[in-house]
């Protein structure tokens, strides 16, 4: 990583930096090759996102009313559920977070992207087998296992999408130029061997050569857990690895730290799994083994929050400007209460009233939205204007989808661990009839609800302001849009 | 970091080690059970399921029942689901044999179904479900005196009436299903009929039997509680296939504080053409249709029920201690059909009357 680069600068503007004028363009050259397969896969996912949303704002509602649209077989609530799920894991996210990750990659490798109607092609396929997937799960294909509804024959689709863009990054790989390979490749490098292995193993398992019983729980929760971790995650951290030094300006406070994490954050966080099926009709040992690993999923997070809270330690007033900053920082800190409420909910005692009620949709969206598509919000604020050349066009739009977004899973979270903790007591006390505990979470579904609306609105203005810039209206500027106005005391060195 | 090579091994490394430990290992372990059997080889379980009751797990699995209702029991000293009469004893990998999927589920916004079948009346018990049978049940407990008679009066019975052979269940399998299920009812007429109401009243006050009332009652809302359980005429007995289905056409007509979306879409609603269809749901109140209409299930929905209703973990396993007074009768009672353990609430209540 060049740290001596000048952070939230203009991408061409060779002349105000103090870098060499052929790394300049050399970087540009870069992105220029990135920018058609990027751009697609960023388009791609945040159509999915809105779609998404959509039926995530459905979902909610349905979830305390229940008698909206109940006679469509495919609006039924069990249907659409799972629907939202998968867009937003395997069209949203996965789509947003392989959009960066290719970007980081050719940055990093310090290579122009070869290929890249290659990556159009894997894009188009994957896009193709998430809407297959999707349409199997409303029209009644869904194969009931969860995190992995899709029908065999789209994930078949989005197999072959992967390993188009797969094979494109190995090449990357190849080509690389310097020794030195940095913290953020290795969390990629691991996100894109880890995904193919196992999504790969999870179909084999449940519909190639099905296990038996309830290992098939067993296999479709380890697959959950480590998409989540292994693929979600590795992604979202080595984003944050890349994006917090880069915006400040200023190497990672540690190398070492840096090192521990990624190995006990892979050998950790897999074993994760079982931690979602406490005291289910498995051997206990597997299930303690998960609860064992959770609770050392500490030691990654804390050298993870540590290298990044020292390498942030006196630029914090920086999120005061940079759009990037504020929501990689804000996702990284979400990663530390995500793992928190991760080793909280998997303790046996707490498992006891949690385990099966709406604490744990709160986990999961901790994970998938506060922390990993923060992040990505965050990298796409950066990435976007060195692939088309302007600048965001309104500081005042990123306000409003920053702090929507913030408000609203902030709120969603909330709703749902207070409405989840309450409906588990209600129905670990059995004086108390079941329906008493579906009846308390009814006011906080409603409030989840309410939350909906605010994300919606920040997406919806994000979706705006990204098309803005699609087609050419953002900024043409050589200064980046600043979320205030820059003051000229203390921080203008860095800015 | 420097150096491909250690980067890439130490990624598969550590992946494999996760993949060997929590799922290959687990597999060798309770990956190829066995159904357990006593030392004749009779008495097996669990047993693989229909046809009908395959496709039923599917609309189950299609319908995303598993995003609200789980299927298993916790033991008593992790939780309270024993306590909540959600079953007697904790759920074993055994249990789920020959899943597939398998549908363990991972959230309660309903109550939990592992045992949702062993609560049905006692009169469908010992029959494999078969539900078109189903309409049958209700008119039979309010009907007649003579049990062995009324199913025969029943248009449902297809042995009895060969003319509703073309009813959407036209399985060869039902005929003997449903006259195994009026076989019992032959034997102890008063015994089986509206079960869970009678059982109490019968003087048979033992521990197994209130249990079992308790059992039909757990959970059913405040609503339906022990007033609205001995269903009123016209209203099937709780868990019943017809229970189902109303449950599943018009939830809020059951428990009026249910959470669940109606799957009207798995019923149809039709003119009725000449005869009313033998199984046209009855309905009453809000939910009856119009003169002239009448309310079919779809194959599906049949399935789903005859699903729903196969749910049952009740049978003792080796390797789960059970809460002992509700194993022992399951056990003790011989002359049980092979596939399906006789009920504990069905045994005391007979010998009560």
């Amino acid at each position: 990583m060049d740290a001596t680069e000048i952070p939230l600068k203009a991408p061409s503007i060779p002349a105000d930096a103090p870098t060499s004028d052929v790394e300049q363009i050399e970087r540009a050259l870069i992105d220029a090759s990135t920018r058609v397969p990027v751009l697609m896969f960023y388009t791609s996912a945040i159509v999915w996102l809105l779609l998404g949303t959509l039926l995530a704002g459905f979902v909610s509602f349905k979830l305390h009313s229940p008698d909206w649209f109940s006679n469509v077989s495919f609006l039924t609530w069990g249907r659409v559920r799972p629907a939202h799920m998968n867009v937003m894991v395997f069209g949203w996210a996965s789509m947003a977070g392989m959009g960066t990750a290719i970007w980081l990659m050719a940055r990093l490798c310090r290579t122009v992207l070869r290929h890249p109607l290659l990556l159009v092609a894997g894009a188009g396929f994957w896009n193709f087998g998430v809407l297959l997937g999707v349409g199997g799960i409303l029209m009644g294909d869904s194969t009931g296992y969860q995190w992995l509804e899709f029908p065999p024959y789209a994930a078949i689709v989005l197999f072959v999408a992967y390993s188009l863009i797969i094979s494109w990054a190995v090449l990357m790989f190849r080509f690389r130029r310097g020794d030195q390979i940095y913290i953020t490749q290795w969390y990629l490098l691991g996100a894109f061997l880890w995904f193919p292995w196992l999504y790969a193993a999870a179909q084999l398992m449940l519909f190639v050569v099905p296990v038996q019983g309830v290992m098939q729980a067993a296999v479709g929760w380890w697959f959950a857990n480590n998409l989540l971790f292994l693929w979600f995650g590795a992604i979202g951290l080595g984003t944050a690895y890349y994006m917090i030094p880069k915006v400040i300006g200023r190497p990672v406070y540690s190398y070492h730290l840096a090192t521990i994490g990624f190995w006990t954050y892979a050998l950790f966080s897999s074993w994760t799994g079982m931690q979602r099926l406490v005291d289910g009709p498995f051997p206990a040992w597997m299930i303690t083994a998960s609860i064992a690993a959770t609770i050392l999923t500490i030691i990654p997070v804390a050298t993870v929050g540590l290298n990044h809270h020292m390498t942030m330690q006196g630029y914090f007033p920086l999120m005061r400007y940079s759009p990037t900053l504020r929501f990689t920082v804000f996702g990284a800190i979400s990663y530390t209460v995500f793992s928190a409420l991760g080793v909280l909910i998997s303790l046996r005692s707490v498992a006891r009233y949690v385990n099966f009620t709406q604490a744990s949709i709160a986990y999961s969206h901790l994970g998938l939205y506060a922390f990993f598509t923060m992040v990505i919000f965050g990298s796409m604020y950066y990435i976007v204007p060195r692939l088309v050349g302007r600048e965001w066009r309104y500081a005042s739009l990123i306000k409003l989808h920053f702090w929507a977004s913030v408000y609203g899973i902030g709120l969603m979270i909330l709703m749902l661990l207070a409405g989840g903790f309450l409906q588990g007591a209600n129905m670990d006390n059995p004086s108390l009839a079941f329906s008493e505990s579906t009846q308390t979470i009814l006011p906080y579904l409603r409030g989840r609800s309410l939350s909906g609306i605010l994300l919606t609105v920040s997406h919806f203005v994000f979706a705006f302001h990204f098309g803005l810039m699609l087609f050419g209206l953002g900024r043409t500027s050589s200064v980046p849009t600043f979320l205030n106005p820059v003051e000229t005391e203390g921080s203008e060195v860095h800015i | 970091m420097k150096g491909l090579i250690p980067l890439v091994l130490g990624i598969f490394g550590t992946f494999t080690f996760s993949w060997v430990g929590l799922t290959v290992i687990p597999n060798l372990q309770i990956g190829h059970l066995d159904p357990q059997m006593d030392e004749e080889g009779t008495d097996v379980y669990p047993a693989p399921k229909s046809g009908m009751t395959e496709r039923g797990r599917h609309v189950y699995a299609a319908n995303g029942c598993i995003y609200c209702h789980s299927q298993q029991v916790r033991a008593d000293y992790a939780a309270s689901d024993i306590d909540r009469k959600w079953g007697e004893r904790r759920s074993a990998p055994r249990d789920y044999l020959f899943d597939r999927p398998v549908l363990l589920g991972k959230m309660r916004m309903g109550p939990d179904l592992s045992n949702i079948g062993k609560r049905a009346p006692a009169e469908e018990e010992n029959a494999s479900p078969a539900p078109s049978a189903s309409p049958a049940g209700p008119p039979a407990a309010t009907a007649s005196p003579a049990p062995a008679k009324s199913p025969a009066a029943s248009p449902a019975n297809p042995s009895a009436s060969p003319a509703p052979a073309a009813s959407p269940s036209p399985k060869p399998a039902n005929s003997p299903a449903a006259s195994t299920s009026s076989a019992p009812a032959a034997g102890s007429p008063a015994a089986s009929l509206p079960a869970p109401s009678v059982s109490p009243a019968g003087g048979a006050a033992r521990a197994v039997a209130a249990q079992s009332a308790s059992l039909g009652a757990a959970s059913a809302s405040p609503a339906a509680s022990p007033s609205g359980v001995e269903s009123k005429p016209g209203e099937p007995p709780p868990y019943s296939a017809a229970w189902h289905h109303r449950h599943l056409y018009s939830p809020r007509s059951i428990s009026i504080d249910s959470n669940m979306p109606a799957y009207r879409f798995l019923y149809e609603k039709r003119r009725i053409a000449g005869e009313r269809s033998p199984d046209a749901l009855n309905f009453t109140g809000s939910d009856a249709p119009p003169a002239g209409w009448e309310i079919v299930p779809t194959y599906d929905a049949n399935c789903l029920v005859a699903y729903l209703m196969s749910l049952d973990q009740s049978h003792p396993l080796k390797e789960v201690k059970g809460v002992a007074p509700a194993a022992s009768p399951g056990l003790a009672a011989p002359g049980a059909p092979a596939a399906a353990a006789p009920s504990p609430a069905a045994s005391p209540a007979k010998g009560g009357q």
